[in-house]
C-alpha cells in the first residue's frame, strides 16, 4: 500500500526546476498501478522518493504506513526496487548478485539459498545462474535485477521503466511475472512512458505531466473523461499537448 | 516468508558488503595486476639495480686504476701510489676529451717542471683532471684526492724531520674520523628504497580497488539499487573500507616479503654493506605501517566517491598521491634529525619509524602509539565523510 500526499520536489539552482509538483495518489495492494507520463514528467523522481533515495521538499509519502523519510529503513525492508539503471555487478554471478541484496535485507543462509533457487526457477534463469553477469543480454540482466529486487519477498514493488530495452519475449515474461505478483496480493507501481505497456498491464493508471497528476482512473474512465476513442488520443488530450509521446 | 527469518544486524550487513567487495576485488584483473606488479616487481627489482650500482662503485674504489700523464717527472710520487696498491697506466694523449666523454673517471697529470720546481724549493704541481658532475666518478675522484693529500703529508713530514722538527708542528690538528653508523645504518640509499616502497605499497595498494568500488559503482549505476536496501551509508562505507584495507595490507606484506626474499636469496653482488632486512625488520615495518593501511583506503574511498567516473576519480587522486610521495623525499633531503613531534604526523611519522626500524632500532611503544593517533582519527573522519557522500541525493546523478 502506497499513499502519496501532496509531494513536491525541485532541483537545480535556486530549486528552479519543479520535477514533482504536489502529487497525491494511492496504490492499493493486489493491484498494478501504472505511472504513465512523457520523459521528464517526474516519474523517476517520484519513485526515488518512494524508494527513500530522495527526500520530498514538502508533502508526505507512506509505504504500508511507514513514512519514507522518518522511517526510511523500515520502508527499505518492505520495498523491492527495479530502478531504471539495472546496476548489476559484472564480475559477480547472477546468483551472487541476488545473494548480496538478500544478505543486506537480513536473510540468512540457508533460507536465502532456498529463496534464490526459488526465484531462479520462477524466472527460468537456471542456465545462467552461475555465470558472471558480464556479457548478459538486456533480458537476462532484467531478470537478474528482478530476482534481486524480489529476494526478500517485498510487499511493495517499484518498477521504473522495466521494459526499456527488452525484446518482446522478455516483455511478455515480465508481464506474466508481474500478474502473478498481483494475484499474490502485492502492491506494484509500474512506471512507463509507453502507453501500450501500461494499458496492457495496469488496472489503474496515473498520468503524470510536468510534475503534476493529470488524471487518475481505469483505462475506460480515462477514455470517457477525455472523450477520445483511443487511449493514445486520450493520453495526448489529457496532457494538453502532443509532447514527448513514444509508442 | 516468516518475519523471524530476517535479522536486522548492522554487523551482518557490514560483513555482507565486505565479503561481496572482497570477491569483486579479487576478480578484478586490473586491480590485482596493478597491485601485484607495483608490489612485487617494482620494489625488489629497483633494489637489485641499486645494489648492483653500489657494488660497481665500491669495486671502482677497491681496484683503483689511475691513468698518469708524465709519470717520469715524479718517480717518488709514482712509487708512493704503487705502494698504495693503485694500478697506474699511461694516460692517453687525448685524456681530457675522454674524461669529458666519461670514458675516464679521473686522470693525474704531472707537470713537466715538477722535478725542477721541487729542486728550487718550490711546490711541485700536479693536475687532477676530472668531471665532478659525473655521479659514478665521484668515488674515484675522492679516492685520488685522498691519495694525493696523503702523499703531501708524508713528504712534508719527511722534510720537517730532516730539519729536526716533529711532524706534529705542521699538523697541530689531528682529525680522526669515527663512523658511528651501525652496520644497518650504512647504505642509506638502499634503506631509503625499502622504506619508500613499503610506504608506497601502503599508500597505493588499495587504490585501484578503492576507485572501482566507489567511482566504479557510480559509473555502473549500481549504487542506486544498493541504496534502496536497508544498508546504512556508514555501514556501506565501513564494509567497503574493510575489503580495501585487506587488499592494502596484502600489498604491503607482499612488497616487504619481496624485499626480504631478494635480499636473502638473490645472488647479490658484494656490496660491502653488512645490511640487514630480516623477518624482525619485516614485522616492525608492518607494525609501523598499520596506521597507513587503515587511513589510506578511507582517503581513497573518499576521493573515489567524489568522482562520477573512474577517470574523474583517478585525476583527482593523482594530485593527492603526488603530494604524499613528496613527503619521504623531502624528509631524506632535509637530512636533519627528526623533530620529536614528527611521529604524530601521518606519512612523515610512518616514514620516520620505518627509517628507525631499518637502522636496527626497536620501535618504542610511545612513538608507535603517537603515530597511530592521527591516522586513526583521520580514518574515522574520512569514513564519516564517505557515508555523508553516500547519503547525498546528488550521488545518484551519475553519468
Amino acid at each position: 500500500m502506497i499513499e502519496i500526499d501532496n509531494v513536491a520536489k525541485a532541483f537545480g539552482r535556486d530549486r528552479g526546476v519543479q520535477a514533482v509538483d504536489g502529487v497525491s495518489f494511492a496504490a492499493a495492494d493486489g493491484e498494478i498501478t501504472g505511472l504513465l507520463g512523457p520523459n521528464g514528467a517526474g516519474k523517476t523522481t517520484l519513485l526515488r522518493m518512494l524508494a527513500t533515495l530522495m527526500i520530498p521538499d514538502s508533502g508526505t509519502a507512506r509505504v504500508d504506513g511507514n513514512d519514507v523519510v522518518r522511517e526510511r529503513y523500515a520502508v527499505r525492508r518492505k520495498i523491492g526496487v527495479l530502478s531504471d539503471a539495472r546496476g548489476l555487478y559484472p564480475r559477480l554471478t547472477a546468483r551472487e548478485n541476488i545473494r548480496y541484496f538478500g544478505a543486506l535485507q537480513g536473510l540468512s543462509e540457508p533460507i536465502l539459498a532456498a529463496r534464490i533457487d526459488e526465484l531462479i526457477d520462477a524466472l527460468a534463469i537456471s542456465d545462467i545462474a552461475d555465470r558472471r553477469v558480464h556479457g548478459f543480454s538486456q533480458g537476462e540482466r532484467m531478470k537478474v535485477a528482478i530476482a534481486r529486487a524480489l529476494v526478500h519477498d517485498p510487499q511493495t514493488i517499484l518498477l521504473d521503466e522495466p521494459t526499456n530495452g527488452l525484446d518482446i519475449m522478455s516483455i511478455r515474461a515480465l508481464r506474466d511475472l508481474l500478474r502473478t505478483l498481483e494475484t499474490q496480493g502485492k502492491c506494484l507501481l509500474f512506471s512507463s512512458h509507453v502507453m501500450q505497456e501500461v494499458s496492457a498491464l495496469c488496472r489503474r493508471i496515473v498520468i503524470l505531466g510536468r510534475g503534476k497528476v493529470v488524471a487518475i482512473g481505469t483505462a475506460a474512465e480515462l477514455l470517457a473523461r477525455s472523450g477520445e476513442r483511443t487511449l493514445e488520443d486520450a493520453f495526448v488530450r489529457l496532457l494538453g499537448s502532443g509532447e514527448g509521446l513514444a509508442a | 516468508m516468516e518475519r523471524a527469518a530476517r535479522t536486522d544486524s548492522a554487523a551482518a550487513r557490514i560483513a555482507a558488503v565486505a565479503r561481496k567487495e572482497a570477491i569483486d576485488i579479487f576478480r578484478d584483473r586490473r586491480a590485482i595486476l596493478v597491485t601485484l606488479v607495483t608490489a612485487i616487481v617494482a620494489g625488489p627489482v629497483m633494489m637489485l639495480l641499486v645494489l648492483n650500482l653500489v657494488a660497481r662503485q665500491a669495486d671502482r674504489v677497491r681496484e683503483m686504476t689511475l691513468p698518469v700523464a708524465g709519470s717520469e717527472h715524479a718517480p717518488a710520487l709514482v712509487a708512493f701510489l704503487e705502494r698504495q696498491q693503485v694500478t697506474l697506466t699511461p694516460a692517453p694523449a687525448d685524456f681530457e676529451d675522454r674524461v669529458r666523454r666519461g670514458d675516464l673517471d679521473v686522470v693525474l697529470e704531472i707537470d713537466k717542471d715538477f722535478a725542477a720546481d721541487v729542486a728550487k724549493g718550490k711546490s711541485g704541481t700536479v693536475h687532477l683532471v676530472f668531471d665532478r658532475s659525473r655521479d659514478r666518478a665521484r668515488a674515484s675522484i675522492a679516492e685520488a684526492e685522498a691519495l694525493l693529500r696523503a702523499y703531501n703529508r708524508e713528504w712534508g713530514r719527511g722534510r720537517l724531520l730532516l730539519r729536526g722538527v716533529a711532524g706534529e708542528v705542521a699538523n697541530p690538528l689531528n682529525v680522526e674520523s669515527r663512523d658511528l653508523a651501525t652496520p644497518q645504518s650504512s647504505g642509506a640509499l638502499v634503506l631509503f628504497l625499502i622504506a619508500f616502497y613499503g610506504l608506497f605499497a601502503a599508500v597505493m595498494g588499495g587504490m585501484a580497488a578503492a576507485l572501482d568500488t566507489t567511482a566504479g559503482e557510480r559509473e555502473r549505476a549500481s549504487l542506486e539499487p544498493l541504496l534502496t536496501t536497508p544498508v546504512a551509508p556508514l555501514e556501506l562505507a565501513t564494509g567497503k573500507w574493510l575489503a580495501v584495507v585487506a587488499l592494502d595490507a596484502a600489498a604491503v606484506v607482499l612488497t616487504l616479503t619481496g624485499f626480504y626474499l631478494v635480499l636473502r636469496f638473490a645472488p647479490l653482488p658484494a656490496v660491502g654493506i653488512p645490511f640487514l632486512f630480516g623477518l624482525r625488520e619485516l614485522g616492525r615495518f608492518v607494525v609501523a605501517l598499520v596506521p597507513l593501511m587503515l587511513l589510506m583506503p578511507a582517503v581513497l574511498l573518499y576521493v573515489g566517491t567524489r568522482g562520477r567516473s573512474f577517470k574523474e576519480a583517478q585525476s583527482n587522486l593523482s594530485v593527492l598521491l603526488f603530494a604524499i610521495s613528496l613527503v619521504p623525499i623531502v624528509q631524506m633531503f632535509l637530512q636533519r634529525k627528526d623533530p620529536p613531534w614528527l611521529t604524530w604526523i601521518p606519512i612523515s611519522g610512518q616514514y620516520a619509524l620505518l627509517s628507525r626500524a631499518l637502522r636496527g632500532e626497536a620501535l618504542q611503544f610511545v612513538e608507535l602509539a603517537q603515530s597511530y593517533v592521527g591516522p586513526a582519527l583521520l580514518t574515522a573522519v574520512a569514513l564519516v565523510a564517505v557515508a555523508r557522500l553516500f547519503s547525498r541525493e546528488s550521488i545518484l546523478a551519475g553519468k
